[in-house]
């Protein structure tokens, strides 16, 4: 029997099954975050951090995030007025706007993406031609070529905020780098 | 390669951003009296200065637009600087 419509379920890349899926490189390893919570906040961020997480501190690219008050919440800084407000579960907070500052609460716009090992350093600094080491305000950074939010929750922790429709094409991109060692050329200057 | 510095970010690679237009540009108003030759100059014409250029720009990944000032011969950028108050 002819086909009626193409299946095009073929063409776009498989996505895994993210509760069990994990890689394994050299050094370094990969897995899905479940369960945070993310809400995108703007305008006066310190306004929005005081009342929906209060001791929250702030995280920019390669920044280490957590350290400090905030029960484990922090904020992503994407721009000058805009950050992600992630929290270990959803916060559930009501969307608008607010004294001086917009919630928007988007639990799954982003898949958190965790990569951890001594060689994990290497292995990110692969992925974007941001100088690592020398930090920078935004956590937003192109990552294998789409935007993402960038930083550490550990010294060799680092977590990706990809949007969920890039989820599966950054894995490809993680699962292509398993069985070499991460490139020497991208090692991060003074490590 | 070339870094581009964003006034918020810092340095990031200039896959990172978008031209907008040349700096100074303004959209011809009241519309009800520009005529269709000057909007049409608006829209496609363009100084494309040989040398010192200045002009705005997006830093793709934290959407901020800026102003920068830039040798369109050498590629070199004498700086970047942010369209709004505060610049921090
Ligand atoms: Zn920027």
């Amino acid at each position: 029997m002819p086909e009626a419509m193409h299946d095009r379920g073929r063409f776009w890349t498989p996505a895994p099954d993210w509760r069990a899926a994990s890689l394994e490189g050299e050094g370094w390893r990969a897995r899905r975050i479940h369960g945070l919570g993310q809400t995108l906040v703007s305008g006066d961020l310190d306004a929005a951090r005081a009342a929906l997480a209060p001791g929250a501190g702030e995280v920019g690219l390669w920044g280490v995030a957590g350290e400090g008050a905030g029960d484990g919440a922090y904020a992503a800084r994407i721009a000058r007025d805009r950050a992600l407000l992630v929290t270990p579960s959803p916060l559930a907070a009501a969307p608008g706007w607010r004294d001086g500052f917009a919630v928007s609460p988007c639990d799954d716009l982003y898949a958190a993406v965790e990569i951890s090992g001594p060689a994990m350093p290497q292995l990110v600094a692969e992925g974007t031609a941001a100088d690592l080491e020398a930090g920078s305000r935004s956590a937003a950074v192109l990552f294998s070529g789409v935007s993402c939010l960038l930083y550490r929750a550990g010294p060799e922790r680092a977590r990706l905020h990809v949007e969920s429709p890039f989820a599966a094409y950054i894995w490809t991109w993680l699962h292509g780098c398993v069985g070499r060692a991460p490139n020497r050329g991208a090692t991060l200057q003074g490590a | 390669m070339q870094l581009f510095s964003c006034p918020f970010c810092g340095p990031r690679d200039e896959t990172e951003f978008l031209f907008g237009a040349e700096a100074g540009k303004r959209r011809p108003e009241p519309a009800a009296e520009v005529s269709a030759r000057a909007w049409g100059e608006h829209l496609h014409f363009a100084g494309n200065p040989k040398g010192p250029a200045r002009e705005i720009w997006l830093h793709l990944t934290c959407g901020e637009f800026f102003a920068m000032e830039r040798d369109t011969v050498s590629h070199a950028v004498s700086a970047t600087r942010a369209l709004r108050g505060g610049g921090q």
